[in-house]
């Protein structure tokens, strides 16, 4: 029996499975089948050796030189490993108290929720002044100012999508097992041990394997950022920054090894067995060994509703799950047919309600930013200059934003296209990219900048890297929503004789366009992170790149210090303000039009 | 003696579109050694009233007595079969049907005789170590059957228990759910049985309490005296489902004065 096919299951439980079965088989059998392990594994190890194969062949590259580095490389990692561990292990448990109290409490569900849709719709870099604040409070040079800094941007990186993990598995909680619970008196404790936390589990297991992707990323991010400061943080991205800016690509290479044999060793031995695991805990009956084959197609609709509607769940980028809190939220607050509980609140009550929220958000930053005594020192005429050109540098970073996007959007549709249609693209191409996108990008924007800026501009280098941030966000969308397709809508099509552009135009865009609202949003989130490295990025005088852009002021204010905190403050407020906007203008609407109009039930 | 009082119940909701009653001035009892089922037509409150009395939901007026003591919370010593069976997937079965009695503190070696009788008596030996999803409909329900009599209620609870089956199964458990009724070694003594299916409700059940269409209300208590074990072809079985059947065409249409139900389709 399938899970749609249970007449007893209501629709919204149903929306906690993770995707279809066939979702999840095709990408890489029920959870993580062994042909695909052995698969990824081939790609870790291959793409490091293809790597320094190329690079020696190149005649740059001495393997004694590299093997030297090793250990220093190894220890870099540890320390950012021991970064992301203590990040995580605050996320969780902020993602399980605050989660717990949103759902089970009335007040909570009035107050936090809106107060983490603030939270999570800031792009990271939002919270850089409160990093920096943390920096400047902390002795200079103590090891643990810049330590809790980092440690805090990776955390807000982590934290938002675990706690919608962990709301969302306890308000779908289905009634039938509430109410189990409660006819038999369970309270406190056992309530929690056996059933609101297994309740949890799954979610939370996919969230974090999810966290940890977009940590690493922010992780490098964090620490890059720091070197163009006095107090650089020791780890993975300052050494790849340093070994970069020192032109030693023996240095460098031994930290990409280091770092994907890490990612390497942490996805076999703690997220494969760890989802496996995680298994026992869906709501759903399904066997857990389904497939999507050979399933009768009058069971489609409505796993193709809850594909649709949790558009990538179960959908990995290595293992990723692609979707940021803001989508979560979306999802929890559009879904229809299902009033939320109390009263239905106007728009008028959300906008103002998400008006002084986000003033109070702008208030804490400026607070912060007076804390780092901004105030006290007198402005200088560069930074002065430099600030002027804050509104042009916010138009310049959302065109390259914009341009990234629509680059990704021209690659990913034909791509996924193919890729669903096709089982040989899929079985061939998919490890390889699940295995290039669980690596963080980030870790080799130097490359980029040493190798591509002398052919490609200085933007479309930036460009470029931006790509790198949102790509995969949006493939992986815009598959699981291709791959959603009805069949039978596909194959009416095909007997009305529908082809080529009539097709995508009439079906398949339509079709997909949940996806491709949920895939635009998180990759939009991407690239606005993003910024901050694509738009300047300090290797030596001699590798250098500055282009115009709110992420280079932010940087630059940054390195400049003193009056500098003023230009970064400015310019992070309008960054943080112009998101915002666009999120509540632009991509709250579309993604309710999207679930309530482009549904298939 | 009356185990269960259910004492003019009303039940409303509150809507977007103004309040809407689910159920009027139900009074019935359920005695000592009774196996009451309570059909209707969807949607006529039926599973809400079972709510009411395990204490699940407050009636809005009217009041609910279980062994002499208003339902005021959820009560002890009934217990309830789901119709979605309601298994904590992350459990296996010993742990499912160990869940009741782990919430009353009983000490592990109690718990895990207990456990192993029902799992007996249940016919799920074997199965101990299984988890829900890798069984089939059939034989989840009866976890959810021995999980509700390890705890041994003094009043089962049935929520449309047998919906979910496919008919062959459903069939093969209402008879094991009959005989696990007659050995009196086993707790229940009394059953509450909530259905929409009129012959499964006569096949099973001493009293049949008739719903009408939402407002529900109650259109009749028919008494089923036919002898164990219950034909279906025979005459009177067919008589009284029947009877039931009109009762709840005609009477939806007819004994509703607010006029809220349009007449029965079919």
């Amino acid at each position: 029996m399938t899970p749609s096919a249970s007449p007893s299951t209501p629709p919204d439980e149903a929306d906690v499975a993770p995707a279809r079965p066939g979702a999840a088989r095709a990408v890489s059998g029920p959870l993580f089948s062994r042909r695909s392990t052995a698969r990824a594994a081939l790609l870790y190890a291959a793409a490091p050796v293809a790597f320094t194969v190329a690079a020696a062949a190149g005649g740059r590259l001495s393997v004694e030189g590299l093997g030297a580095y090793l250990p220093t490389a190894s220890l870099d990692v540890f320390y950012s490993l021991l970064r992301m561990v203590a990040a995580y292990a605050l996320s969780l448990g902020f993602a399980l108290a605050y989660g717990y109290y949103a759902a089970t409490r009335r007040t909570g569900e009035r107050v936090m929720i809106p107060i983490l849709d603030i939270l999570q719709s800031v792009p990271i870099l939002g919270f850089f002044p409160f990093a920096v604040a943390i920096l400047a409070a902390a002795t200079p040079h103590s090891f643990l100012g810049p330590n809790f800094a980092s440690v805090f941007l990776i955390f807000t990186s982590m934290a938002w999508n675990m706690v919608f993990g962990v709301y969302e598995s306890l308000k779908t909680l289905p009634a039938e097992l509430k109410e189990a619970a409660e006819t038999f008196r369970l309270r406190g404790m056992l309530l929690f041990r056996r059933v609101l936390f297994p309740a949890t589990v799954n979610r939370l297991v996919y969230n974090t394997v999810l966290s940890w992707t977009a940590g690493w990323f922010f992780l490098v991010e964090a620490e890059i950022f720091t070197t163009n400061t006095s107090s650089a943080l020791r780890g993975i991205g300052s050494y790849l920054s340093f070994a970069a800016s020192a032109g030693n690509l023996d240095k460098f290479l031994a930290g990409i090894l280091v770092l994907v044999a890490l990612i390497a060793a942490l996805d076999f031995a703690v997220w494969r067995p760890m989802s496996r695991w995680a298994e026992r805990f869906r709501y759903d009956q399904a066997p857990s060994g389904e497939s999507g084959v050979g399933v009768p197609s009058s069971d489609r609709p409505g796993r193709i509703r809850r594909a649709t509607h949790y558009v990538t769940r179960g959908v990995r980028v290595g293992m990723t799950r692609i979707r940021t809190p803001f989508v979560q939220l979306a999802a929890i607050t559009a879904r229809p047919g299902k009033p939320s509980s109390g009263r239905r609140r106007s728009l008028v009550y959300y906008a103002s309600l998400g008006a002084v929220l986000v003033l109070c958000w702008l208030l804490l930053i400026a607070i912060a930013v007076a804390i780092l005594d901004v105030f006290t020192s007198p402005i200088s005429g560069t930074v002065r200059q430099q600030i002027d050109l804050v509104p042009l540098a916010m138009g310049a970073s959302i065109g390259r934003v914009v341009a990234a996007y629509l680059i990704c959007l021209a690659v990913s549709i034909p791509l996924a296209v193919h890729v669903a249609r096709s089982p040989r693209a899929e079985r061939l191409g998919m490890p390889v990219i699940e295995v290039v996108a669980s690596f963080p990008a980030t870790a080799l924007f130097p490359v980029i900048i040493f190798v591509l800026v002398p052919y490609l501009s200085p933007n479309g280098a930036a460009v470029l890297m931006l790509l790198t941030g949102m790509m995969w966000y949006l493939f992986f969308n815009i598959l699981s929503g291709v791959r959603g397709l009805p069949p039978d809508l596909v194959e009416a099509a095909r007997s009305y004789g529908l082809r080529g552009r009539q097709f995508y135009r009439r079906v398949l865009l339509p079709g997909i366009f949940p996806a491709l609202i949920t895939g635009s949003i998180t990759a939009f989130g991407g690239g606005w992170n993003t910024l901050i490295v694509a738009e300047y990025l300090n290797l030596g005088q001699s590798h250098q790149l500055a282009v115009l852009g709110i992420g280079e002021l932010i940087d630059k204010g940054n390195a400049l210090g003193g009056s500098g905190n003023a230009l970064m403050a400015v310019a992070l407020l309008t960054l943080v303000g112009t998101v915002v906007a666009i999120n509540e203008l632009l991509w709250k609407p579309l993604y309710r039009r999207a679930v309530e109009r482009y549904r298939y039930d | 003696m009356a185990i269960i009082r259910v004492d003019r119940v009303d039940k409303s909701f509150p809507t977007r579109h103004g309040t809407i009653s689910i159920m009027q001035d139900i009074s019935f009892q359920v005695k000592d050694a009774d196996f009451l089922a309570i059909v209707g037509p969807s949607g006529c409150g039926k599973s809400t009233l079972l709510r009411l009395i395990q204490g699940l939901d407050h009636p809005t007026s009217g009041t609910i007595t279980f062994r002499d003591q208003k339902v005021d919370g959820v009560a002890k010593g009934m217990a309830m079969v789901f119709q979605s069976f309601a298994l904590f997937p992350w459990l296996t079965v010993s742990e499912n049907v160990a869940f009741g009695l782990e919430a009353l503190g009983w000490d592990p070696e109690r718990i895990a005789s207990q456990v192993e009788r029902y799992i007996n008596v249940t016919g799920l030996d074997g199965f101990e170590e299984a988890y829900p999803r890798e069984l089939s409909g059939g034989m989840r329900q009866r976890v959810g059957l021995a999980r509700a009599l390890a705890v041994e209620p003094t009043v089962l609870l049935m929520d449309e228990p047998f919906s979910a089956l496919d008919a062959l199964t459903a069939e093969g458990l209402r008879e094991e759910v009959l005989q696990l009724w007659r050995d009196p070694q086993l707790p229940p003594e009394a059953v509450v049985l909530v259905t929409h299916n009129i012959e499964e409700a006569i096949q099973l059940a001493d009293r049949v309490v008739v719903l009408s269409r939402r407002p529900g209300h109650i259109l009749a208590e028919v008494p089923v005296d036919l002898p164990r074990p219950r034909d279906r072809k025979s005459g009177p079985f067919y008589e009284l489902t029947d009877r039931v059947f009109s009762l709840i065409t005609e009477g939806g249409a007819v004994a509703s004065p607010l006029g809220s139900g349009t007449p029965p389709a079919g």
